[in-house]
């Protein structure tokens, strides 16, 4: 192998010494119609680069354009699209088709040596998966010959498959993404790019097959950016090392913030809520102004959804909801007061080290009530335990417990009556 | 040809006993395997049982090389998707065959071997296909000293009689160039051809983890030099336990 690979890994992958990647894809125009994002190109490229982007994905004719962007040992590596395809002209994209296709065609369109040329710390290739054999075969020639290449010319490759046509339908695209990973794994790519399978679970099988680093992709905009947060979260959660994130970022209003978040996720530990108020909170506490509820009980309904529980009942909220007089709610909810703690004979109950709620330790919990009783806004509900298992307690307090930090109930509320605030001071 | 002699002893390093020889790059097409899903965790523990490992080039460029001790590695030069069944992912609708490396990529990458799959009973332009790469990888392989292993899959809906058709896979190998061919287990009337006919060593592709033994002693006596174990053998067969078994009765027998 080329001396050079390393470094360039080092480069795209180990610029914060922690493994991961937050990279920005700007290579739409080079397959899709125009549209803003493309339009705006250099100012958007600028704008990720300044955010932190830790590499950014061009075309051939615009890494000549931005190349200054990429100067310097240090800073944002320039990733280069090798091929080229039409899938985005194919109708039932979000673009206009100006000039609709008929077929997928996908070709590659230059070699290591001219990406090396033009800067590029590393490469991408498309792998398409459930167009047709033929197609497959064409990508699975072309990656084989882009890893020996690249691996000679000491550049990453870095292989997206891709689950596209007729053949692919809901029950078998999460198989034939980790399909696509682990052949990408064995052609030799340096790292995957791949779309989200839509959960956790799934999408750490395609990480633990691919045996490379994986970058996940955000595939099309999104209207609220916490939902690029929130994949980037899951694709961390599931062992990825960052995304490689397109439409998401370059059609944001503000994409330097999008990134710096999305950096602040990836290399700092931000939460999501973190990251979008660009600050780490120790712990955090409910902030309710009764007056702006419209008794919507969204929140009930998404405090028992978040717990998981498989039990429906609005009983088990962790808040509660009253009306009081026509058009006016009380929002019932944990204030932090400690009485709970303080009773627990048991010492059940403590402060969660990190998020600063109230915490409940099952195995020393005895189901006496006390913390029930003394509750003053009646949050603490009882919830029945499973038959099973050797516990004898039919039930245990189902207490707030600020959902690990973000909490469902103030994410959901429509109106802002229930926010998240810092707790600066835990009693 | 003296260094192919050389690559040659590493795979068969000894004539009087029998070679294992463990094919895990059917990844490239099938995707990861149960049992292979770590592919390193899950071939370290044999490697130490194996004369021989075949891998894909991502695999290979991947495993440290002080992991390897005297186990020959020979990585898979084309791609095919004949592997699939019906219940794979993506079913093969029509097969196809290409090579996916050089010569030069495999030297580059250290393996002391190359591996290809000669299909039959497909479309006639595959069994060509398979017969252009073949003739390709053996001459670019004898100019670096890396043996060529054809690996003989009679295993298209054509296929009218299995014997014959693994005579004419060898045959083919044989003609095209290759060092060492592996064919399935198959009628012994058709081994005894085979053997006879093969100028080059020949190992033999038992049809199931479980009928391996038997397969084997037959295959030793009509002069096969060892024991190609594919795909099948990684959900059930990579056990450490199942392919320990196998070495012992294959060395002991073969001595």
């Amino acid at each position: 192998m080329q001396s050079g690979w390393s470094d360039r890994m080092e480069r795209l992958f180990n610029r914060r010494s922690d493994g991961r990647a937050i990279c920005v894809a700007a290579d739409h125009g080079y397959m899709s119609d125009v549209t803003p994002n493309v339009v705006n190109l250099r100012s958007i490229a600028r704008a990720v680069v300044q955010g932190g982007a830790d590499g950014v994905l061009l075309s051939p004719g615009q890494a000549v354009r931005l190349a200054p962007l990429f100067e310097g040992p240090d800073g944002a590596a320039l990733i280069v699209r090798a091929d080229w395809m039409n899938m985005p002209r194919l109708g039932g994209s979000n673009v206009t088709n100006a000039v609709p296709q008929r077929g997928l065609f996908h070709q590659p369109v230059l070699g290591p040596a001219d990406a090396l040329r033009l800067g590029a710390t590393a490469i991408t290739i498309y792998l398409f998966l459930g167009y047709d054999d033929r197609l497959e075969a064409a990508g699975v020639a072309s990656c084989a010959r882009f890893a020996s290449e690249c691996r000679r010319a000491g550049l990453p490759c870095i292989m997206e498959p891709l689950a596209v046509g007729s053949r692919v339908n809901g029950t078998n695209i999460v198989d034939l993404l980790t399909l696509g990973a682990r052949m990408c794994a064995e052609l030799g790519a340096d790292a995957i790019k791949i779309p989200y399978t839509g959960d956790v679970e799934s999408f750490a099988r395609v990480v633990r097959v691919s045996q490379v680093p994986v970058l996940v992709l955000g595939g099309a905009r999104s209207e609220d950016e916490r939902d690029a947060l929130e994949l980037l979260a899951e694709g961390l959660e599931a062992g990825s090392a960052g995304c490689l994130m397109g439409r998401n970022v370059t059609k944001s209003h503000d994409p330097e913030k999008l990134v710096r978040q999305l950096c602040q996720m990836a290399h700092e530990g931000f939460s999501v809520e973190d990251a979008l108020r660009g600050r780490q909170w120790d712990r955090v506490r409910l902030r309710v102004v009764s007056s702006k509820c419209t008794g919507c009980n969204l929140c009930v309904t998404a405090c028992v959804a978040a717990h998981g529980e498989r039990r429906f009942g609005s009983q088990l909220a962790r808040l509660g909801i009253e009306p009081i007089r026509l058009g006016q709610h009380r929002v019932s909810y944990c204030t932090l007061c400690k009485k709970c703690i303080d009773i627990c004979p048991e010492s059940a109950l403590s402060w969660h080290g990190s998020t600063g709620a109230v915490e409940l330790h099952p195995d020393r919990c005895t189901a006496c009530g006390k913390c029930v009783e003394i509750c003053p806004t009646h949050v603490i509900s009882k919830a029945p335990t499973a038959a099973q298992g050797r516990r004898l307690e039919p039930w245990l307090p189902a207490i707030c417990d600020l959902c690990g930090g973000g909490p469902a109930c103030a994410r959901i509320c429509p109106t802002e009556a229930i926010t998240l605030g810092e707790r600066s001071t835990v009693k | 040809m003296e260094k192919l002699q050389a690559g040659m002893n590493r795979i068969l390093p000894s004539s009087d006993q029998g070679c294992l020889v463990l094919d895990a790059s059917a990844g490239l097409a099938l995707g990861a395997l149960s049992g292979l899903e770590d592919f390193e965790a899950s071939v370290r523990p044999l490697l130490a049982h194996l004369d021989g490992l075949a891998c894909s080039p991502g695999q290979l460029r991947r495993l440290p090389e002080q992991i390897f001790g005297g186990t020959t590695l020979l990585v898979r030069a084309d791609w095919t998707n004949a592997l699939r069944g019906e219940d794979h992912a993506l079913p093969v609708e029509t097969v196809v065959h290409f090579p996916i490396l050089e010569p030069e990529d495999a030297a580059d990458l250290g393996a002391s071997g190359l591996v290809v799959s000669f299909l039959l009973g497909y479309d006639e332009t595959v069994e060509a296909d398979c017969l252009r790469t073949c003739v390709r990888l053996a001459l670019g392989g004898k100019r670096l000293g890396l043996p060529l292993v054809v690996e003989v899959l009679p295993s298209g809906p054509r296929v009218s009689l299995p014997g014959k058709a693994a005579e004419l896979g060898a045959s083919y190998a044989l003609e095209s160039g290759a060092d060492l061919v592996a064919v399935p287990f198959t009628e012994a009337a058709s081994l005894k051809t085979i053997g006879a006919m093969l100028s080059v060593p020949w190992l033999v592709k038992p049809a199931s983890p479980q009928s391996a033994a038997g397969e084997w002693e037959q295959a030793r006596d009509l002069g096969a030099a060892g024991l190609w174990l594919d795909h099948h053998w990684a959900p059930a067969g990579l056990a450490l336990a199942g392919i320990s078994d196998l070495v012992r009765q294959v060395r002991q027998e073969g001595a």
